[in-house]
């Protein structure tokens, strides 16, 4: 990917979203949703969440870490707003 | 280093990160701009630097999802910093209609509910007459009923 988002790392997939603004639950849901084209490890590092992204479908029409990545911002931002609303 | 500052562009990856002090916007103001650019660009937030709340900056990573020149990813960071300002903006316009857009929408609703209507319109109950009734004599012509008192007087 993704050394874009240059909190991933390139040789073992570890996107690194930091907890104060990523929902742990929105991470899941993202995982949830991109579960078809590569496998989701979520674990606390600190002040991040550690998602180790493997097994990516060569297939995959496009950047699975970096729409993985947007999909959680998404979610979290989603999240926020209803829970405020 | 204070407010929005380009900290790194890299054209030949197509990636810019911008930089901005925590206490500079909420973080619902980051969170709105972050959504705008979803469609044009891979973006991811962190923070970096300070402990305490308030302290610290956040960085913003912003990916073109097509390869994009130096002066494209100037743009795109000057249009994210505008956002920002935009977002910010339309956050304390509604923060300060709050009470006006409620009370607005509250008749509105109430208007299409149709609870403004008079309760005498609603009442459907049928009252037993037709409209060729006529209880209080109202249509009867005038001369009628003069003709009947002037034969009654005259016996």
């Amino acid at each position: 990917m993704s050394d874009a988002l240059s909190t991933a790392d390139q040789a073992g997939n570890v996107v690194r979203l930091h907890r104060t603004l990523y929902m742990q639950q929105a991470i899941r849901d993202a995982a949830e949703t991109f579960a078809d084209f590569a496998s989701f490890a979520i674990a606390r590092d600190g002040e991040y969440y550690a998602v180790t992204i493997a097994d990516i479908d060569a297939d995959a029409d496009g950047d699975v870490v970096a729409e993985f990545c947007n999909f959680a911002l998404y979610n979290t931002a989603s999240r926020k707003r209803s829970k405020k609303a | 280093m204070s407010q929005t500052h380009i900290d790194q562009r890299d054209p030949e990856k197509s990636t810019i990160s911008i930089s901005l002090d925590v206490g500079l916007y909420p973080i619902e103001v980051l969170y709105g701009a972050a959504y705008i650019f979803i469609d044009r660009c891979f973006v991811l937030l962190d923070r970096e630097g300070g402990e305490g709340k308030g302290a610290g900056r956040f960085v913003v990573r912003l990916r073109g999802k097509s390869p994009l020149t130096t002066v494209q990813l100037d743009d795109l960071a000057g249009e994210f910093a505008n956002e920002l300002l935009s977002q910010a903006l339309r956050r304390k316009i509604v923060k300060q209609n709050q009470k006006i857009i409620e009370e607005i929408t509250t008749q509105a609703i109430s208007g299409a509910a149709g609870g403004s209507l008079p309760t005498d319109f609603l009442d459907t109950a049928d009252d037993g007459l037709d409209f060729l009734d006529d209880p209080l004599g109202i249509a009867v012509p005038w001369e009628d009923k003069f003709k009947k008192k002037k034969e009654g007087a005259d016996a």
